[in-house]
């Protein structure tokens, strides 16, 4: 069984194989087409190694999509918030694809990452909460898929969801509940939480503002409305910053009576 | 001239030069054992225990290659970089065992929480701590939860720290070489009175008095080593622990939050305090400015 990580066994270069004293890298002509018209005839067929030489192949199956998303806990309520840019390397796919998905009424679950890992760990959940209402009569309340989000992520440690989740709702208390997860499903319940290409952006200014860090004033606890202006406010700079963020925000707020979802425009740029 | 040898190969296929393959997943899917056949992709969903892999020839390879939760930046070049855990410390004394923890996490050079538990309640007697990958630390520790729970159903008393020690270090036995990350101590207090066990990745398991976990652990162990004796006090115990992680938050990047600090006793453990490195920080400053004075 041969090791794929190994290169194809090389063909001698054309300019004359392994047995020269000089070292084919300072070698001039490595690579070249000698004969006897000189200099000119080269031009053309010169190999710059790429067909002769070995080059690996290697198994790459993730895209990086691009995207952020932010979730951010209240005293009873939890707003969690993504852009809905889709992008690929320099190219932007859609301008208007959603990163949230609605798990139950209580809870939202956001992903940036690699879409297709995002689109097939939406649909094992959805399935497994599905299941978890026929085995027990009930719809799963927000720590249990917030632990269960962490056990599916860690079933495929040797082979990760390429998604970089935050996970937002209410809990039994009445609550806001906010969840940040890594690739493979180490998680934590936090006050604040951003993921996706605009992480570095976002986390400080809400780390101060929401979470109240290094602050020397009093905290106080802030309303819905205030949370979803700062929110917006956070991805204007965001998307100025980062490439992959941009076009729409998809905010949505999730309280005891339901989730309310607004959108908000940025710059397409 | 040399005479060939030819070695004919058994029937069961070799498993490799690592005596310590023996046992091992990977022998036994060598052997074609069903249960670690790799699963098809339809049939393996919400099902625990069996882990997708990925297609390729040496999936254990390509694994440690891309998907290795290592501490410090050896992750930088991969791809998927995961949440690492960092300074965890234990020391077992005349009162019992004390378990002193920092509280950050990273992912490459980002401080992805400052807040993380890394001692893990896994029973009233047991606690286990975090250091290296952050899931892989949390799910098995998870896992031996469970298994302890399930010890104590069917036999009626609760496991051995012991043996609780080595359910986890043969997890980490069976998975060895696919770039799993877990440097754990496990504390208890049984019948045999308070015990302390490192259990690794690789499947080290070591009985000892005193250990250190993680990329500050090499500073912790130098508060430790000049400070500890086996008759401190509790109040002494508890400062040494707290000091310990302190200088290891001081001077290591890759720790620092929050010094969480457990004492397990005799009728289980005890969360002692939760307590912000930086404060402790101008609390050792005043500390030293009031012995100079005097």
């Amino acid at each position: 069984m041969y090791d794929s990580a190994m290169p194809p066994r090389s063909k001698p270069l054309r300019s004359g194989g392994f047995n020269k004293n000089t070292s084919s890298i300072f070698d001039p002509l490595a690579g070249q087409i000698h004969n006897s018209e000189g200099y000119g005839a080269t031009l053309g067929k010169i190999d710059h190694g790429v067909t002769e030489n070995p080059y690996e192949r290697r198994f790459s199956p993730y895209d990086f999509n691009g995207g952020t998303c932010v979730a951010i806990a209240g005293s009873d309520y939890a707003v969690i918030a993504a852009d809905t840019r889709l992008s690929s390397g320099y190219e932007i796919l859609s301008r208007d694809m959603s990163k949230l998905h609605t798990l139950t009424d209580k809870c939202i679950l956001g992903s940036a990452g690699c879409k297709t890992d995002v689109d097939q760990l939406r649909s094992v959940l959805d399935i497994k909460m599905k299941m978890y209402h026929h085995n027990h009569r009930k719809t799963m309340t927000t720590p249990a898929v917030a632990q269960m989000l962490g056990n599916t992520l860690y079933y495929k440690r040797f082979f990760p969801y390429y998604a970089f989740n935050v996970f937002g709702g209410i809990d039994e208390e009445g609550k806001g509940a906010v969840y940040s997860y890594d690739a493979i499903g180490s998680f934590e319940r936090t006050p604040v939480t951003a993921t996706g290409s605009g992480q570095a952006y976002i986390i400080p200014l809400l780390d101060n503002v929401i979470a109240h860090r290094n602050r020397l004033d009093e905290k106080r606890d802030l309303l819905k409305e205030e949370v979803v202006e700062i929110v917006k406010d956070a991805f204007i700079s965001c998307g100025e910053r980062d490439i992959y963020t941009g076009d729409k925000v998809e905010i949505a707020v999730i309280t005891k009576d339901g989730i309310e979802k607004t959108y908000f425009d940025l710059k397409a740029d | 001239m040399m005479t060939d040898f030819v070695v004919s190969s058994p029937p069961c296929v070799t498993i490799g030069n690592d005596i310590l393959d023996i046992g091992s997943r990977k022998a036994r899917r060598q052997r074609g054992d069903p249960m670690e056949m790799l699963p098809s992709a339809s049939a393996m969903i919400g099902a625990p225990g069996q882990f997708d892999l990925p297609a390729v020839a040496n999936p254990a390879m390509y694994c440690r290659s891309h998907f290795a939760s290592v501490c410090g930046t050896g992750d930088e070049n991969q791809s998927v970089k995961f949440a690492k855990g960092t300074t965890t410390l234990a020391f077992k004394f005349q009162g019992g065992v004390i378990v002193s923890v920092d509280s950050r996490s990273t992912m490459g050079a980002y401080i992805s929480s400052g807040t993380v538990k890394k001692v893990i309640e896994i029973n009233p007697f047991l606690l286990g701590t975090m250091a290296g990958g952050a899931a892989d630390c949390s799910f098995w520790e998870r896992n031996l939860g469970m298994e302890c729970r399930l010890y104590q159903l069917r036999n009626g008393r609760r496991i051995s720290v012991a043996a609780a020690s080595k359910l986890l270090a043969n997890v980490m036995s069976s998975y060895r070489g696919y770039g799993l990350s877990m440097g754990t101590m496990i504390a208890g207090w049984d019948e045999k009175g308070p015990q302390l066990y490192y259990v690794d990745d690789d499947g080290t398991r070591l009985k000892g008095k005193m250990f250190s976990v993680g990329s500050g652990s090499t500073y912790a162990y130098g508060i430790l080593d000049t400070h500890y004796r086996e008759d401190m006090t509790i109040e002494e115990a508890i400062d040494l622990g707290k000091r310990a992680i302190y200088h290891a938050a001081h001077r290591d990047a890759a720790s620092g939050g929050i010094n969480n600090l457990y004492h397990m006793t005799k009728d289980g453990f005890v969360k002692v305090h939760s307590i912000d490195v930086n404060d402790m920080h101008y609390e050792f400053a005043d500390e030293r400015a009031n012995a100079m004075a005097t």
